[in-house]
């Protein structure tokens, strides 16, 4: 392994597909200079400038938040931009980089995301607020506690880990997915959405909460460590009582001006 | 959902009627003969809780069957055709397995 300053020379086997030439992807070897510091993303980028121009991936920010450059890395679902390439070698000094599995491969690393974004939209990710009449006049006043339960889901990045690790997703692709699912969650349990009984709807139908055999995949792809499993379980839970979960909400609301609990 | 509840809470059941089964099939206190199996399965009270197993047995088996091959995308349009199967095989198994529990008497 090398130590800091130092370079050691690394395979990088990376699958790659070009639907113009090739009739099936292939994993093709490259060695690189890596230092203690060189991350996949860092290899990658290596192997396009100086060894074949071709290569095709997704990256932008290279800290870890903007989701585009998650991969599958020896058999596990990562963002590349965060790991580095000598915590990843496999016994023979190799790290292989595939494209997120089950979804279809546009080129090399590139995976279509449209069922990926297609999902997210079905469960409505965006907040919906009260009606004029019953939406505070002022600021919304969330308790500490109500935004501590949203805190896990928040800070999701929409990198598609979880989404491609699914097993259900890999049968059906109707399946709403642990993505748009804890999207869903930090919604139905934000104080200041009015839907959450529609909300509910969508979730508890057949491609909903009640799909996911809780095989934990999401939370070990996961780059961000949040856990879509709890939020579907807990989903299921407020999915059995729709309605009154609903009337609480409509309770709760009227106290959204002024910072009272409900 | 309905399926999913029926799955849980027939689970649930299953552990209870499995734990009685096991006792009083396989590790049964005292001594176990014929006769008294015979006796058993031929007691009302005992027959009224080997139905309630067979049923449990079978609402879970069917709702886990069904809950499995809806995960599979060319499965899923025919949902109702996989309802109405799971349905009658139930149905007849639950009646055949009814007439058996029902058939055993004394001596």
């Amino acid at each position: 392994m090398a130590k800091n300053g130092q370079t050691q020379n690394v395979t990088i086997r990376v699958q790659r597909f070009n639907p113009d030439v090739d009739a099936k992807p292939y994993l093709a070897s490259y060695e690189i200079e890596a230092t203690a510091d060189t991350t996949l993303l860092d290899a990658l980028e290596q192997i396009k400038a100086t060894l074949d121009g071709s290569l095709t991936f997704r990256r932008s920010c290279r800290h870890a938040i903007c989701g585009s450059c998650a991969m599958n890395v020896n058999g596990r679902n990562m963002l590349v931009c965060n790991r580095r390439v000598n915590a990843l070698l496999d016994r023979r000094g190799r790290v292989t980089i595939r494209p997120l599995p089950y979804l279809p491969i546009i080129k090399d690393l590139v995976v279509d995301r449209t069922s990926f974004w297609e999902q997210y939209l079905r469960v409505k990710p965006w907040l919906i607020p009260p009606e004029n009449g019953a939406a505070p006049a002022g600021e919304y006043r969330v308790l500490p506690a109500e935004v501590e339960a949203l805190k896990m889901a928040e800070t999701c990045i929409m990198c598609g880990a979880c989404y491609s690790a699914c097993q259900v997703v890999a049968m059906n692709k109707q399946y709403i997915g642990p993505h748009a699912l804890l999207k869903a969650f930090l919604r139905v349990l934000d104080p200041r959405d009015a839907a959450p009984a529609e909300r509910l709807e969508i979730v508890g139908g057949d491609d909903g909460v009640f799909r996911c055999h809780t095989i934990f995949n999401c939370i070990d792809a996961c780059p961000k460590g949040l856990d879509p499993t709890f939020a579907i379980e807990t989903l299921r839970k407020l999915a059995q009582k729709r309605l009154a979960f609903a009337a609480e909400r409509v309770e709760r609301q009227k106290s959204l001006g002024t910072g009272r609990d409900a | 959902m309905r399926v999913f509840v029926m799955q849980r809470l027939t689970a649930v059941a299953l552990v209870l009627f499995l734990t009685l089964h096991m006792i009083v099939v396989h590790y049964p206190p005292g001594h176990l003969d014929f006769s008294r199996v015979m006796e058993r399965l031929a007691n009302p009270v005992w027959k009224v809780i080997d139905i309630l197993f067979l049923l449990a047995v079978l609402i879970h088996a069917l709702t886990g069957a069904y809950a499995v091959l809806m995960d599979v995308e060319r499965v899923t349009p025919y949902k109702r055709m996989l309802v109405g199967t799971a349905v009658l095989l139930g149905l007849i198994a639950f009646a055949y397995g009814t007439a058996t529990i029902l058939a055993f008497n004394t001596f």
